[in-house]
This record gives structure tokens, C-alpha cells and sequence, in this order.
């Protein structure tokens, strides 16, 4: 790349407020043509949000958009789409019915007359395949594509559209390391061709590998941006932590007690395959798998929330077959899911009404709710859990992240459970809040509970876990304990490039 | 500054969403209000006490439709079979009080009324939770279930009919419970007594929705089906309820109508899921579950009727009432959306501005 690159887009200033957090305090960043351009950052630094505010999904409160040489400021993705600026996402948002032709020429389909004109859309898309090398049918369905062609659509389409900036966020979470290759490649042939590409990653060597500048994001604010030459892997990680190790993880080891959780040859199609492992008292237990790998499964099976194939579960040593939450609700096993919003809370409900959700049975004179026992309680956990709550008839959505997080945890800590799933414990949530989070699960444990805890943050599980299961592609590939646990080491079983034998 | 992104977080939406707000809880109400205080000065004939209690009699069978219907829609769902159901129970029992399906003269030789009511509204209840069953344990869409259910009732009654109205002659039970009550000095005031039935039954209502585990459940679900499941709630076991009472319920209003036209016909219910799901949506109760409540429902009724009733004293001609009221439903869904502060082609324009 060379330094001398016209600045193609600049962000100046953004702020960005969300209901108790300031997601991003005056942020600033430049991007050249023909440049690779990391942002980097922990979870919560405002990352997305920036890219988000840039392709027109939110809107900052405050900064400006300067877009080849003009202030912009679009209102929707496809907005920003149509002025050269494409968010390929972590999750992909294809179609997977439509063909990669259709999915490609989505809203710009070609027409003659009334009718779309199939031979030049296809002729187009192959074309575009070609450019990136892509060996693939563009008449098949993109949902018969494995995840690395289909982010490779997602290129095509943004070729399409004659891009000049191209946001990737956590592109390599779902590749293998050859799909992987396959990306850089292409990254490369697109700078060379004056494409800026905006890369997003958790993975540092990563973005040292394939990024000409670092942009470090830290807390909602901008901390530095570097060349990558003039920048080492120990410099990067203390501009993004900022702190300390066990300050970020403030893990204590409680006393392991007897076993709690038993799971023997638990199976769910290909999803998740002959799982066995156990948790005792006292103990957290970290999952660490890629994007995929079945984690959320894992979660959802123990808890019943999805049917299981084969195994069991045992909970104090003796058998509880668990068909639905219910079930396991009754075994003291409780889920805290990765998406609160969609599955922990009713966010049209007031916090009250949340909070008391799982135990309302306790709460009833006759057939009636008991309103006085129910306030008191809720009022109880506000207090114990510290949620921060002007009045508990305020509705949960206009609640922080952080707190909506706690709202889930009181629901759960009232039906008095002993085993805590808890899927991304600190997703979405702020860094003050985060440690709130791990004190009240070393609280937990601490009182004799156990805790099995995934996470993508592969620091948050060697920090807060006392021993780590990974599993890749469904089955487990090992287990590490918390003194010998690097990311390294949970990369390579992660990545199923190591493999125990013989696993419970 | 002002062209950047920097736009505040469009108070514009915000003061849209207080005032859609403000209008979800009293709106309804005040509407009402103002329509009687309309006709109320423009009509004399709406100020005789006949009138008003014509207004209570003939919102009492909706709104106890309506109010079965509130219920489903609180959990996100529809019934679309309510006028069909309407029709069918009252269909059962005029076919067991009249002890024949044959059409004809007033006779009474069939069954107790009780015992026929009692009949005509437990089937009402298990054809509910059936749909319930189906809607539930083969994720079968509301929608499709209750169109469905809708023409087999209808078709069931018609047949059975052979499409002509069964009479029966009242005995001392359906007496009582057709009977007007005077109140005051030469009885002035008159109230139905089927209007007192729907009263105590949206009091029920309001108690099962807003202080029973029940009621709880019903607004979790309609709220977020997923997270109500995932905290253990029996979704399933809730929307079989549900849907049994808005089975139960219709049947309710299905016997109060046959009771007060003597007669039992397919025809009995015409109209009522539409004016049923009206009132509900009318009222604030929103389409998509889990926000709204059962006494918005009953101004929603009340409006419907205020409407229909206003319209002949003020001579519009009656042809016209299909029209006024298609408008009035279609404003209540427009007001629906309104509340939420969802309308994304507005908001970009706000934002653009």
C-alpha cells in the first residue's frame, strides 16, 4: 500500500448514545484507497457500532461522514450500499433460496422490458465469481454453499455495486484456515485494485497479517491508530485492554465441592456429537469452540429448549430427563441465552414483571398474583443484584445492556437454581458492567453453585473459567485447565488442529 | 452541522410515539365520549331511554365475542372463527331446546334451556381448545386454523339447519336472561340483562388478564413467545387455554343472540369476527400480542355501536354503514401503527429533513 493514498473516507467526532451507555465518545478514523484498515478492539469498544453508523444501519447523535470529499450520512444499508459502501456481516445476510445470481443482483436485478434478462445477470455473475477465483455454479442455491463461498458472494455483490469500501466484521470467524488463504488472496487482489477494505477481527495476528493501519478502539473511544510495521503484538494488546489481566477478570477459585452436572454421550444430529462432561460444585466451566462449533447447541440441549438424539443428563449423581425448560428448571439447571432480547426478556414488560417471570407460582394467594410479595421480592433483587432501575414498572428495554443482563440473572437467582448455563455472559455490555457480571458468578460458585460459561472472548474463558471443554464441529476436542490455558493452545483445538483421545 | 448524521435521535419519532401512547390509553375512551356527546345534542330520539338501552343490548353479544377474541390477540394470535362459532352454538341449543331441526312453528320439546346452554357453550370450549391443539402441536398458522374451523361451523350449521332458522319458545331460564330490568322512578333507566352478563364477564376478564399467573402468561407470550418458553412458561398449554375461552365466549354470545331472536340460524354471527377483531384493535390492544387490555375492548365495542346506532338516527342512509364502518377499521389498524412509531418511510423522511 503506499501512504500517499487519497483518504477516501473520513469519520469525525461520532457519538453515539444508547439507553445508560455511551457507545462512542468522539470517535475519529480515516480510511485510503487501496488500503486495508483494521479496527480492533474489545467487545464493546464500539466497533460495530461505528461500521454501523457508516453503512447507514444507526445513527450518530453527534460527528460527520465525510465520503469522498462530501459530508454523507446515509439512513439505510442499502443507502450506503448504492454509494459504494458494503458491510459484508458475521452473520450473512443472503437468501439462501435464491440463487448467487439473484442474491448478487438483488434490487439492481437487469431488465428487458418487464422481464429480467436471466442470461445477462448470469453472464454478469460469473463474471464477478471469476474475479475472485470462485469455482461455483451461479445458478446454484447460495443456501447449498458452504459459509466461505458464501461470504465470497458476498464479495461478488459488493464488486457489483463497484464498492469503494468494503467492511468486513469477524470475516474468518465461520472459515477454516484454508477459506481463510482464500480471502486474503482476494483482500489482496481488491486493495491492489483501490478497494479500502475496513477489517474487523478479534484476531490479532490476523489483522497483523493482512492490515496496512490499526485502528484501536477502547471504551467507546478512539485510542490509536498505527501502522501496522510500526506497531508490536504486545504494544496492540495494552492499547486495547488498557489494564491489566486480573483486573479485567477479577476470577476467584471457590472450593470444588461433589459433582452437580453430569452429561454422558449427549447427540443432536450432526450439530452436537457424543458429549460428555461433568461440573462440580464451585466450578466454572468454559466452552470455547469457533462460531458454529456447537456451543449455543450444547446449551440449548441441556436445558431442553431443543429435542436431543441420544444421551443423558444426570444432575447430583442421579439421572433427570429434561424435555423441556421446564424440566430442567425443576433440576435447578437454568440458561442465561446469548441473545437476551430475543430470548431472555420480554422487553414490553416491565422489570418487575420479568424478574418474577420463572417464579410466579410462588407468588400466588389463592389464584391471585400476590402483588405486595411480588414488589417486595423484585425490590430484594435490585438490591442484591445491584440493577440500576429509576422504578421497576419501567419497562426492561429503555435498561442498559448490562442491566437487562441482570434482569435475566434475578429471574434465574429467584427460582433458586444451582446450575447456571451461561451463554456470552458479557455480550453487548459495557466494561463497568462486565465486572459486575464475573463478581456476581464468582458469587455464585462461591455459594456452591456451577457454572458452565461460553464464550467468543476467548480471554473472558481463560480468565473467569477453572477448567475449559473445546469443541469443534460438535464433538470435544479436549480440555484444558485454567493453568495451562492459552489462546494459542484453545486455538488449535478450536480449529480441531489438536485433538485428545479418549474423553470421557 | 446540519446536514451531517448528527440529527439527534429524531425527536420528532419520540414526540409521535408520547402522543401515540397518550391515545393507546385514553384515546379510545375520549373518542367514545365525544361521539355521544355528538349524537346526544344532534338526535333526540338517541336521548330516549329506549335508545340506550338498545345501545347496551346490542353491545352485549359482541363484546362478549370481543372479549374472548382480546384474549388471543394478547398472545399474538387470531380467531377467525368466532362468527362461525356464534352461529353454531346457538344452532345446538335452539336444535335441543325445540327438540327437532326441522324448521317450523315455536316449539318447546326438547331439553331444559340450561342443560341445552350448557351443551351448546362446552362445545364451544372444546372446538377452542381443539384449534388450540392444532394451532399449537402442529405449529399450525392461527390464521389458516380458524378460516378453516370458520367454514366448518358455518357448513355444520347450515346443514344441519338445512339453512332455516330453528325457533324455540322461551322458558323461565331464557326468560330471565333476556329480561330487561327497570331501574328508577317509573322505571326510567332499563337495563339489559345480557348487557350485565357481558359487564361481569369483561370484570372476570380483566381480573383473570391482570392478576392471575394465567393472565401473566398470556401477555409474556404475546410478548415474546420464545423468551416466555425459554423461562419455563407451558406456552403451549396457555394458547389451548386461550383459545378455548375465545371458543367458550363466542358461544356465549352465540346463545345470548339465538335467545333474543328465538331462533337459531347460520346466520346469527354474520359479521362478528370482523367487528369482534375491530373492537379488540379499536381499543388499543396491539395486533402483534402482548400490549392492550380487555376494557379498551369494550369502548372499542361500544364505539362500533355508537357508529352503527348513530348512523339511523342521523338517517344515513343504511346502505352506507358497511363503508363507514370499513373506515373506521382501517383507521383503528393506521392508529395501531401509529402507537408503535414504526413507519419507516416517515422516519427517513424526518430524518433526511
Amino acid at each position: 500500500m503506499n501512504a500517499d493514498n487519497p483518504v477516501v473516507l473520513e469519520m469525525r467526532g461520532i457519538v453515539k448514545r444508547f439507553p445508560g451507555v455511551v457507545a462512542l465518545d468522539n470517535v475519529g478514523f480515516d480510511v485510503r484507497r487501496g488500503e486495508v484498515h483494521a479496527l480492533l478492539g474489545e467487545n464493546g469498544a464500539g466497533k460495530s457500532t461505528l461500521m454501523k453508523i457508516l453503512a447507514g444501519v444507526y445513527e450518530a447523535d453527534a460527528g460527520e461522514i465525510i465520503f469522498k470529499g462530501r459530508r454523507v450520512s446515509y439512513h439505510t444499508p442499502k443507502q450506503a450500499q448504492v454509494a459504494g459502501i458494503t458491510t459484508i456481516h458475521q452473520e450473512l445476510n443472503q437468501i439462501p433460496l435464491l440463487t448467487v445470481t439473484e442474491n448478487i443482483y438483488l434490487g439492481s436485478e437487469i431488465t428487458r422490458g418487464p422481464l429480467v434478462h436471466w442470461r445477462a445477470m448470469h453472464k454478469g455473475a460469473r463474471a464477478l465469481l471469476e474475479r475472485l477465483h470462485l469455482d461455483v455454479d451461479p445458478r446454484v442455491l447460495v443456501g447449498s454453499l458452504g459459509v466461505g463461498q458464501q461470504q465470497m458472494v458476498e464479495v461478488a455483490k459488493a464488486l457489483h455495486h463497484r464498492s469503494d469500501i468494503i467492511i468486513m466484521d469477524e470475516p474468518t470467524a465461520a472459515l477454516s484456515l484454508r477459506e481463510i488463504d482464500d480471502l486474503f488472496a482476494i483482500i489482496r487482489d481488491l486493495r491492489a485494485a483501490g478497494v479500502a477494505i475496513v477489517y474487523i477481527s478479534h484476531h490479532l495476528n490476523e489483522a497483523f497479517e493482512i492490515a496496512d493501519r490499526l485502528t484501536i478502539l477502547r471504551d467507546g473511544r478512539h485510542i490509536a491508530t498505527r501502522a501496522a510495521a510500526d506497531l508490536t503484538m504486545d504494544e496492540l494488546i495494552r492499547l486495547m485492554v488498557g489494564r491489566r489481566l486480573d483486573e479485567q477478570f477479577p476470577k476467584e477459585t471457590a472450593p470444588r465441592g461433589r459433582e452437580l452436572l453430569r452429561v454422558e454421550g449427549l447427540t443432536q444430529g450432526d450439530r452436537l456429537r457424543n458429549i460428555s462432561f461433568s461440573v462440580h460444585a464451585g466450578e466454572v466451566l468454559g466452552i470455547a469452540g469457533l462460531v458454529g462449533a456447537g456451543r449455543t447447541e450444547l446449551l440449548r440441549a441441556i436445558f431442553g429448549a431443543d429435542p436431543i438424539d441420544a444421551g443423558a443428563v444426570y444432575v447430583d449423581g442421579g439421572r433427570a430427563p429434561i424435555r423441556s425448560p421446564r424440566d430442567a428448571i425443576r433440576h435447578g439447571i437454568v440458561l442465561l441465552p446469548e441473545d437476551r432480547k430475543q430470548q431472555g426478556l420480554i422487553m414490553g414488560m416491565a422489570v418487575r414483571e420479568n424478574v418474577t417471570l420463572a417464579v410466579l407460582r410462588t407468588l400466588t394467594r389463592g389464584p391471585l398474583i400476590d402483588r405486595r410479595r411480588e414488589r417486595a421480592l423484585v425490590g430484594q433483587y435490585i438490591q442484591r443484584i445491584q440493577i440500576k432501575v429509576a422504578d421497576p414498572e419501567n419497562l426492561v428495554s429503555s435498561l442498559s445492556g448490562g442491566n437487562q443482563q441482570k434482569i435475566v440473572l434475578s429471574k434465574w437467582m429467584a427460582t433458586a437454581p444451582r446450575i447456571l448455563l451461561f451463554d456470552e455472559p458479557t455480550r453487548g455490555i459495557d466494561v463497568g458492567a462486565k465486572v459486575e457480571i464475573y463478581r456476581l458468578i464468582n458469587q455464585f460458585v462461591a455459594n456452591g453453585g456451577a457454572v458452565v460459561m461460553v464464550s467468543s472472548e476467548l480471554p473472558e474463558v481463560i480468565g473467569m473459567s477453572d477448567r475449559i471443554m473445546v469443541i469443534h464441529e460438535g464433538t470435544v476436542t479436549g480440555f484444558v485447565g485454567r493453568a495451562e490455558a492459552t489462546q494459542e493452545t484453545l486455538l488449535e483445538y478450536a480449529t480441531g488442529h489438536r485433538k485428545d483421545e479418549g474423553h470421557p | 452541522m446540519e446536514r451531517t448524521a448528527a440529527t439527534s435521535p429524531s425527536t420528532g419519532a419520540r414526540s409521535m410515539r408520547s402522543i401515540g401512547r397518550f391515545l393507546s390509553n385514553t384515546g379510545p375512551l375520549l373518542v367514545l365520549l365525544f361521539m355521544l356527546a355528538v349524537l346526544w345534542t344532534l338526535s333526540e330520539a338517541f336521548r330516549s331511554p329506549t335508545s340506550l338501552m338498545l345501545l347496551g343490548l346490542e353491545a352485549a353479544a359482541i363484546g362478549i365475542v370481543a372479549a374472548g377474541q382480546t384474549y388471543v390477540i394478547l398472545t399474538g394470535g387470531i380467531d377467525l372463527s368466532v362468527e362461525a362459532m356464534v352461529s353454531f352454538a346457538g344452532v345446538i341449543a335452539a336444535i335441543l331446546i325445540a327438540g327437532t331441526n326441522v324448521a317450523g312453528g315455536q316449539i318447546a320439546n326438547g331439553i331444559p334451556s340450561y342443560l341445552a346452554i350448557l351443551i351448546a357453550l362446552s362445545a364451544g370450549a372444546l372446538i377452542g381448545a381443539f384449534q388450540g391443539v392444532l394451532i399449537t402441536g402442529l405449529n399450525m398458522n392461527p390464521l389458516i386454523v380458524t378460516l378453516g374451523m370458520r367454514s366448518i361451523l358455518l357448513g355444520v350449521s347450515l346443514v344441519i339447519t338445512n339453512g332455516a332458522g330453528i325457533n324455540i319458545q322461551k322458558d323461565e331460564f331464557l326468560s330471565f336472561m333476556t329480561q330487561v330490568i327497570r331501574i328508577g322512578e317509573d322505571g326510567a333507566i332499563r337495563v339489559p340483562m345480557v348487557l350485565i352478563i357481558a359487564v361481569i364477564i369483561y370484570f372476570i376478564s380483566w381480573v383473570v388478564l391482570r392478576h392471575t399467573r394465567f393472565g401473566r402468561y398470556t401477555y409474556a407470550i404475546g410478548g415474546n413467545e420464545t423468551s416466555a418458553r425459554l423461562s419455563g412458561i407451558s406456552v403451549n398449554l396457555v394458547k389451548i387455554r386461550i383459545y378455548a375461552i375465545s371458543g367458550l365466549l363466542a358461544a356465549v354470545g352465540g346463545v345470548l343472540v339465538m335467545s333474543r331472536l328465538v331462533s337459531g340460524a347460520y346466520q346469527n354471527g354474520t359479521n362478528m369476527t370482523l367487528m369482534s377483531v375491530a373492537a379488540v384493535v379499536i381499543g388499543g390492544t396491539a395486533l402483534t400480542g402482548g400490549k392492550g387490555g380487555i376494557w379498551g375492548t369494550l369502548v372499542g365495542v361500544f364505539i362500533i355501536r355508537v357508529v352503527e346506532q348513530g348512523m339511523v338516527y342521523l338517517s344515513v342512509p343504511s346502505n352506507a354503514k358497511e363503508i363507514v364502518l370499513g373506515v373506521i377499521i382501517v383507521l383503528a389498524v393506521a392508529l395501531d401503527v401509529l402507537r408503535r412509531g414504526d413507519i419507516p418511510w416517515l422516519r427517513m423522511r424526518r430524518r433526511a429533513a
